[in-house]
């Protein structure tokens, strides 16, 4: 099947965004038949050579072939020309159309008189999704389907397509276990009729199973080229993270014996089933599970965002009920949520308004906002935390993401929270950013600050918690000494969620 | 003060200054001391009103309701002077007491009953208009009360009194919105309201508040306009919560909401109005008014929304400019 010319090839592509070389002279031949594992931490780069391999951007430098010959792909629409298709991570689906209409959306078959085909539109999307084997209906509201569904549908569109090159962007993220091997065995029939597919995966175990080569990206350079690195978990770990993996996780253990925090059987009707747990002075509990596990939900549980429907909090000792989020925060919580930019930040402000929007009670002086103090504390803060000096004067969508969550942190900082719940802080931040947010962990668990941790990079959790508290399905499973784990411990801690009710993955 | 008078006033300013330039030098009565005082006469009640249009769209709301709101509040205070034998002095406070209620009304029903602002005004303009013809059979009521009139046309050192109202309206809602913790969490709400829940902020409260504010300086506006004619109408206030959006939108706060200067609104409603006396002074008749104050609010907008792109030309041409210098 595969044969001697790469169907693409890049040659030394570089792409740099301000601040950031993000591609460096990356070279990648993706073979017909063949499905190239494409790996890296967040912030390696591997986004940046999908959007140029579909068309999103334009490299700085460098080629790119196809079948040996050098084409420019200057928008969507050309790759889409060129039989590339893109599974992105970011659902591009509509959710108000039907299954149909998406899997054909901007490329309805129309009839001569240019009405569309609404016929051949609902016979071949039933054929495609026939051929994955996906029990849904063509005329289903796309909105109305599970997460899973959705991305399966997202998959559909390239199938539909008969693209002859598919990149698929973490398309396991919201499938369960059943769903996941369904789509493997899909991309397997694709690769025996030649297709290329280049496969983007955090889930290493899944790539082990599935894909024929590797390719590794660390800080935009490649640094395993495919056929040079065995496919298996532990080598291409330790060519993701480079040699200098202990610096990555300055982890201090600050713990005490003092419980500041404790839950019990917590439960909501939003997806927190039975969640028990106790937090201590200086802690760092981190929170493990897979997506959808209900982490998230045990910390909008916590933060008084969604009631109790049973369960009862604890702060040292003395139940406590939050009615909303203004009763967490003025009882010492914080929440750091999963996406800054949905929840976290307001890009109208400069630093100053998003640091002090949780405290502005605190900064009022008969019914005047003391802006001097306002000011200074900015000042402070942005020294202290090493953010970016322009944050003074320039609103907050001017800065890097890392210092954007920095600021999101510092809001917590200047409310002077003891317990603060850190969703996904190192998410789509670089590395050293990364490392300063564990820097800062440290910070505020010497200063006797418990911090509740999730995290989806499991080596993170390792490595920055104390303990570590399995969620499934909605409800912590048992709790461990961080040390007592490794890392496919917690994977497989959190895969059995899968295995045991498989079901309930599309909930 | 830096926070008050920051550079996002540079632009609706310099609009301000070129029109009253242009109006200045094509007529020349323009600078006469008495058009001077009736141009302040004349933008007071669009002015005031669209302090309230202008903190709700700070907010991300809109309300389309003042304009009717006008004529009802005109017909209430009507009614209570000239049939209820209420006194002026108890009618005037009553009045901005229903105006604030009438914007909690709104403010409650969109926020707490989660219908966007654009329907709940909407419903309100058209609902608001009909009640206002359910007083005295739909008649304008006329000839309220001698001590009404003053209240517009009164002067003070020689300076008519709606300019003083404007000053301590203005300077109040600068305040507001600069220096209490209301007017940030007005900002805040408006620019990502998920990000407000989560730091505490009362986002429907806050939503709420803003319509209670558009109430009450609708009520001001309207006590102005009975007495600039001494009576109450159904049919007035016409248009008039679009020129008062009109002057936030000239002033340059985003509908999107979140960003904006309420200084701004004070010149935005200035310019439209220097514009539309520099047509009259010229004796355009009102159909080309209301063409050229429509282009003024997409010119408006669009300077704002291609604010990158024109800067980018500008560049291109004066570096272009400056290359052919150098070959030459």
């Amino acid at each position: 099947m595969t044969s001697e010319t790469p169907l693409w090839e890049f040659v030394d592509i570089s792409k740099a965004y301000p601040g950031v070389l993000a591609n460096d002279k990356v070279c990648i031949k993706l073979m017909p038949g063949s499905i190239h594992g494409l790996l890296g931490e967040n912030g390696c780069g591997k986004s940046t050579m999908i959007k140029t391999l579909s068309g999103v951007q334009q490299p700085d430098s460098g080629k790119i072939l196809h079948s040996g010959t050098a084409v420019t792909i200057s928008d969507p629409q050309a790759a889409r020309d060129n039989g590339i298709a893109t599974v992105f991570q970011e659902f591009s689906i509509v959710p108000t159309l039907s299954v149909g209409e998406n899997i054909f959306l901007g490329n309805m078959p129309r009839s001569r008189l240019g009405v569309i085909n609404w016929k051949k539109v609902h016979d071949d999307a039933a054929r495609v999704l026939a051929e994955m084997d996906v029990d849904v209906s063509p005329n289903a509201i796309t909105g109305t389907l599970s997460v899973g569904e959705q991305q399966l549908v997202e998959i559909a569109k390239a199938i539909a397509m008969d693209a002859r090159m598919i990149i698929l962007d973490e398309p396991t993220a919201a499938l369960g276990e059943e769903e996941i091997e369904r789509l493997h065995q899909l991309l397997r029939n694709m690769r025996s009729r030649g297709t290329a597919i280049l496969y983007v995966s955090h889930r290493l175990d899944e790539v082990e199973r599935i894909v024929d080569e590797v390719t590794i990206l660390r800080n935009g350079r490649v640094v395993r080229a495919s056929g040079e690195t065995e496919i298996n978990v532990s080598d291409i770990v330790s060519a993701m993270v480079g040699e200098d993996i202990g610096e990555h996780y300055p982890k201090e253990h600050n713990a005490s014996d003092d419980v500041v925090l404790e839950a019990q059987g917590l439960v909501t009707e939003f997806g927190v089933t039975d969640a028990s747990f106790t937090l201590h002075k200086g802690e760092v509990l981190g929170l493990g599970g897979v997506l959808g596990s209900g982490r998230t939900e045990i910390a909008r549980a916590l933060f008084g965002t969604d009631e109790l429907s049973a369960g009862q909090i604890l702060l040292s000792g003395k139940p406590v009920r939050f009615r909303r989020e203004i009763d967490a925060i003025r009882a010492g919580l914080a929440l750091v949520p999963e996406n800054r930019k949905y929840d976290g930040l307001f890009f109208n402000f400069r630093a100053s308004g998003n640091i002090t929007a949780a405290s502005l009670g605190g900064l009022n002086r008969f019914g005047v906002l003391n802006l001097k103090a306002e000011a200074q504390a900015t000042h402070d803060l942005i020294r202290d935390l090493e953010i970016s000096t322009q944050a003074e004067e320039k609103t907050v969508n001017f800065l890097s993401g890392g210092n954007q969550q920095k600021i999101v942190i510092a809001r917590w900082l200047f409310s002077q929270s003891d317990i603060l719940i850190l969703d996904e802080p190192t998410q789509g931040i670089d590395i050293g950013a990364k490392i300063a947010v564990y820097k800062l962990i440290n910070k505020l668990t010497r200063a006797g600050k418990s911090i509740i941790l999730i995290s989806s990079d499991h080596d993170e959790l390792l490595a920055m918690s104390d303990r570590i508290a399995v969620v499934q399905h909605g409800a912590i499973k048992r709790t461990v000494k961080a040390s007592d784990l490794n890392h496919d411990d917690l994977v497989r801690a959190s895969a059995d969620a899968l295995h045991t009710k498989p079901e309930e993955a599309f909930a | 003060m830096k926070r008050v008078f920051d550079t996002q006033l540079i632009g609706p300013f310099a609009a301000m200054v070129i029109v009253a330039l242009i109006v200045a030098l094509t007529t020349d009565r323009f600078l006469n001391p008495g058009n001077l005082s009736n141009l302040s006469l004349q933008v007071s009640i669009v002015a005031l009103i669209a302090i309230g249009s202008t903190i709700v769209i700070f907010a991300a709301g809109i309300d389309l309701s003042s304009g009717s709101m006008v004529a009802l509040l005109t017909m209430i205070l009507a009614q209570m002077l000239k049939f209820m034998g209420i006194p002026l002095v108890l009618a005037l406070p009553l009045i901005l007491l229903v105006g604030g209620l009438l914007g909690l009304l709104i403010g409650l029903i969109t926020a707490y009953g989660r219908i966007p602002s654009f329907i709940t005004t909407l419903a309100a303009l058209i609902a608001f208009r009909g009640l206002a013809l359910t007083f005295n059979n739909g008649s304008p009521i006329f000839s309220l009360d001698p001590a009404l009139e003053p209240i517009f046309y009164g002067k003070l050192l020689g300076v008519p009194l709606p300019f003083f109202y404007l000053v301590f309206f203005y300077a109040l809602a600068a305040f507001t919105m600069n220096f209490t913790k209301l007017g940030r969490e007005i900002y805040a709400v408006g620019g990502n309201p998920a990000a407000a829940v989560l730091t505490g902020i009362n986002v429907r409260k806050v939503q709420t508040m803003t319509f209670v504010i558009a109430g009450f300086m609708t009520a001001v506006g309207a006590i102005l306009m009975s007495a600039r004619l001494n009576s109450g109408s159904p049919n007035y206030g016409q248009t008039l919560e679009l020129q008062a959006i009109a002057a936030a939108v000239v002033g340059g706060a985003s509908l999107a909401g979140g960003r904006g200067n309420i200084l701004a609104t004070l010149m935005g409603a200035m310019t439209i109005v220097i514009v539309q006396n520099g047509l009259n002074l010229n004796a355009a008749p009102s159909s080309v008014q209301n063409i050229v104050l429509g282009l003024i609010i997409l010119l408006a907008v669009g300077i704002d929304m291609w604010r990158a792109e024109i800067s980018g030309l500008m560049w291109r041409v004066f570096g272009r400019k400056s290359s052919a210098k150098k070959v030459k």
